[in-house]
């Protein structure tokens, strides 16, 4: 529809919630809890694997403050949590497969009376032996964590000769990665509060990135009609994926079983403990990567084998499998590739969504094996990049063709901006000066199927209407928590309405209020749902232009608006809120439903071959560290950040995703783990799972935003949100393996691992 | 018991249970929502108010501990509907993400403006450490305090 020049999209305009969180409003769920309600607890499993034998309330049942005792058996629908596929029960029937797996709820008056009642029920367990490690798993005499085979996905990737190219290579390779898992850690943790709402239904307002993930989930566990339920999305504090997964489900579950029960106000809300165990996870990875390339450092051949360790429940696993094994080669292609990626079940607390969905491990893994690869060949890391990254008509792993050089050009302002030739220089000298600091320089590449491709239907709807003072409200449910993906769609309504920004406002997501528009996940809000907005915006100036074409004498085709008014090619304007007045005078409905669906994907399940994502997302990330070599810390002093977004709809909200993202994979790369010991979560807590304060920011970020349009998303936007936590770990690790001549191949880089990999090379 | 608080200026007694904290008082008995729980164990800063002009946890001290002091909250900030410079300058520099911590991050930078307007960018670090962002909007939360401090 671009005919002229854009006025609001790529300008700089603050985020539509900004003034809300900087004034402290009562915005989030917790802010919003009208009387003083129940409280609802779960009686968390203290074994990663036990039969449940039987448990006794007989402590908890005569208190008064105690309102309910909820078991599997008073489910009145159906008792299963699981998000995509139906294998968590909400409450355990006659087993528990990981620790602070839920068995039972006790609704309170208070929560210290529920904590306290939950504390004094006895479970008996018989325990059943753990696994806890995915290479244990598979094995067949394993214990099974589920009635099925602990293998869930066997997820393959074959292009052309594998074996002929490591014949033909004159250097192969062979390299294990691991990654750990981590929590994506929203700073609000779950958190659900229902209501009757007085016509037999019950309202839950709550935390949460998928509005009908949790109106369809908890619709079937309280087993009403779908006008007994309303949910409605509150002001989310984080998501990073996690709430899109499964204990937004159970949470909202169990304040509505409790409403259910005694037509009481309930709240449910998860402890930073409860969450940093239950919280679906970031999987751990162990990832092998055999490639082999020819002399002059061109990849003939690329074998990869990948563990991804999913917990006791599949979740998401299945899909993070499928997008880490499409993007296990890295942004390069390779003629010949053979990839097996195994979903695997054990007793440890249950992965899913989380930023980057399996991205971060391949990139990881990918772009390590490059620079090991690179050593071995006497190149430089830009030298083998350059050599080998995908290009415009280049084949990716899955045979698709890319279509242009955005990543070429991510890759040369990266380098140029962060004056790589220059800094391998200082950086060497300043390692000869006997100091025990060494400074390294270390780049990573990626490029990032788009949206949810193979992972779901993808599409997205907006519902857009105009009052009678001209204000436009737009509404979907699609959701914010972070990212300000939902100005985007603002904005993409103000810039074809012709109108400022600030007369379009934004509405909560509310299942009575608009239908659904697929989970708020995969980076897609703007891409995906950004197209709705567009639809249904140009529905209503379709609307408006007919109505103002016969006042304007003039071809609606004609008309531009902009600057909150109609103009025609003769340059008579009309203002917007006369035009829209006149509208309602003559019954013209302002009210429109913008569609969107994303093309479908198609890829062969058995070869992997196809083409699996309708587009992709581009960027290079350099990051300079300081490491020392006497305690192993390692400090991030800058990162230059290159993303081609495609097209910036609102650039201030691209630098703060950047930036954010940035630091949050500096975590992922340095300091984040939960530990998990046959089971058993070590550190759900915010003092041993340390994640990035303002101290470990580094000094500088310097973010650049390419635009080379894709084909799909709006104005030719590509996927934003969860990219640039991708490659932190990868670059970092190689600027430490730059200034220290070692290759850390477990993330995350704490100083007592740095510190070992540097005495087993002073060993060797 | 009963205890006497002075919260954004204006007085308030009320009646506590003995363990009853003060980020609980603040937020259901005074409504004060802008002061935000992420753990209850002091880690995570999120309910950072100024008492007596200096930032605390809220969620570690006692409302009995609180009697006769002075509290600032989030919502102190902005007078008469004009926004302190520091709110103005989150929005202008994109520092909000999901916006959690946003209220315990601008108490804590306007605790540093007011004693140590001069601060360098190690010592606004040092002193945003106390808050964790987990959107990453620290270096915006640096750029905002340089606006203002310029200014």
């Amino acid at each position: 529809m671009q005919a002229r020049e854009f006025l609001v999209v790529g300008k700089k305009v603050a985020r539509v919630d900004a003034l809300d969180a900087v004034l402290g409003k009562p915005v989030y769920t917790a802010d919003l809890i009208a009387e003083k309600p129940l409280f609802v607890k779960a009686v968390r499993s203290k074994l990663p694997h036990a039969y449940v034998k039987g448990i006794d309330f007989s402590k908890v049942e005569k208190k008064q403050s105690v309102r309910k005792i909820i078991t599997h058996r008073d489910i009145p629908g159906v008792n299963d949590a699981g998000s995509l596929i139906p294998d968590r029960p909400l409450l355990a029937v006659d087993k528990v497969r990981h620790i602070g797996e839920a068995v039972a709820l006790i609704v309170g008056d208070t929560v210290e009376d529920a904590e306290e009642a939950a504390e004094l029920v006895d479970v008996y367990y018989e325990p059943l032996p753990v696994v806890s490690n995915p290479r244990e798993a598979v094995k067949p005499d394993a214990p099974r964590v589920q009635d099925r085979d602990n293998v869930v996905t066997h997820f393959k990737i074959r292009k052309g000769d594998v074996e002929k190219g490591f014949r033909e290579s004159d250097t192969v390779i062979e390299r294990t990665y691991k990654t750990p898992f981590i929590t994506g850690l929203p700073l609000e943790t779950e958190i659900a509060y229902a209501y009757p709402d007085g016509d037999g239904r019950i309202t839950c307002i709550s935390s949460m990135q998928n509005l009908y993930d949790v109106y369809n989930k908890v619709l079937k566990i309280l087993g009403l009609p779908a006008e007994r339920l309303r949910v409605v999305q509150a002001a989310t504090g984080g998501g990073f994926g996690p709430k899109s997964d499964e204990t937004p489900i159970d949470v909202a579950a169990y304040a509505c079983l409790a409403t259910y029960f005694t037509g009481k106000p309930a709240l449910s809300a998860f402890t930073r403990s409860e969450a940093m165990t239950v919280q679906c996870k970031r999987h751990a990875f162990e990832i092998t990567n055999m490639v082999g390339a020819s002399r002059n450092g061109r990849l003939l051949a690329w074998k990869s084998t990948l563990f991804e360790d999913t917990g006791a429940y599949i979740s998401k696993g299945h899909l993070v499998i499928g997008r880490a094994t499409f993007h296990c080669t890295g942004p390069y292609e390779v003629p010949n590739v053979w990839a097996d990626g195994f979903c695997v079940l054990t007793n440890n607390t249950m992965a899913g969504s989380t930023r980057g969905f399996g991205a971060p491990q391949a990139h990881y893994a990918a772009e390590m094996t490059m620079n090991e690869l690179a050593e071995e060949l006497g190149l430089s890391p830009l030298e083998i990049r350059e050599l080998n990254m995908l290009r415009s008509g280049s084949l990716t792993a899955t045979s698709q063709k890319i279509e242009d050089d955005g990543l070429l050009q991510c890759y040369r302002r990266a380098v140029e901006s962060s004056e790589w030739e220059r800094k391998i220089r200082v950086f060497q000298e300043f390692n000869k000066n006997g100091s025990s600091y060494r400074k390294g320089i270390g780049i990573a590449l990626l490029y990032h199927g788009n949206t949810l491709g193979p992972e779901g239907d993808d599409f997205a709807t907006v519902l857009t209407r105009v009052e009678r003072d001209g204000r436009v409200f737009v509404q979907t449910g699609l959701t914010e928590f972070g990212t300000g993906a939902l100005t985007s769609l603002v904005l993409v309504t103000a810039e074809t309405l012709g109108l400022p920004p600030r007369m379009i406002q934004l509405e909560r997501p509310d299942t009575a209020a608009v239908p659904n528009s697929g989970p708020t996940v995969a980076s897609r809000t703007t891409v995906i749902g950004g197209k709705a907005a567009l639809d249904a915006a140009l529905k209503i100036r379709a609307a408006v232009a007919s109505v103002a074409a016969r006042l304007l004498k003039t071809d609606a085709a004609k008309l531009d608006f902009r600057e909150g008014f109609i103009w025609s090619s003769s340059g008579i304007s009309l203002a917007w809120e006369e035009a829209v007045r006149q509208c309602y005078e003559e019954g013209v409905e302002l009210k429109a439903l913008g569609h969107y669906i994303a093309p479908p994907t198609r890829w062969d399940p058995e070869t992997g071959q196809g083409a699996p994502y309708n587009q992709y997302t581009y960027g290079a990330l350099v990051a300079e560290v300081t490491v020392d070599m006497e305690t192993g810390f390692v400090k991030v002093d800058r990162m230059t950040a290159a993303y081609d977004v495609g097209r910036a709809i609102n650039p201030l909200g691209l630098i703060a995703v950047y930036e954010g993202g940035s630091i949050m994979g500096l975590g992922y790369a340095l300091l984040e783990e939960i530990v998990h010991d046959d089971g058993v979560v070590l550190n759900p807590n915010l003092h041993t799972f340390i994640i990035p304060t303002a101290t470990e920011a580094p000094d500088k970020i310097d973010s650049i935003i390419v635009e080379v349009p894709g084909p799909m998303g709006v104005f030719g936007a590509k996927a934003m949100g969860e990219i640039p936590v991708v490659l932190p770990a990868a670059a970092i690790a190689g600027a430490v393996a730059n200034a220290t001549g070692v290759y850390i191949r477990e993330l995350p880089l704490r100083p007592d691992r740095v510190l070992a990999a540097l005495r087993q090379r002073k060993e060797t | 018991m009963r205890v006497g608080l002075k919260v954004n200026g204006v007085n308030y007694s009320l009646d506590v249970e003995a363990n009853e904290r003060l980020s609980d008082v603040l937020r259901t008995r005074l409504g004060f929502m802008g002061v935000k729980e992420g753990c209850g164990v002091g880690d995570c800063g999120l309910c950072v108010v100024l008492m007596d002009d200096k930032p605390i946890n809220s969620c570690l001290v006692l409302a009995y501990q609180a009697d006769g002091r002075e509290i600032q909250t989030v919502e102190s900030l902005s007078v008469a509907g004009k926004l302190h410079p520091l709110q103005k300058a989150f929005i202008d520099v994109g520092a909000v993400q999901c916006g959690f911590c946003i209220p315990a991050a601008l108490m804590v930078l306007k605790h540093l403006l007011d004693t140590n307007p001069s601060a360098s960018s190690e010592e606004v670090r040092h002193a945003l450490r106390s808050v964790l962002c987990r959107c990453g909007s620290y270096l915006r939360f640096l750029e905002a305090f340089e606006a203002v401090r310029k200014r």
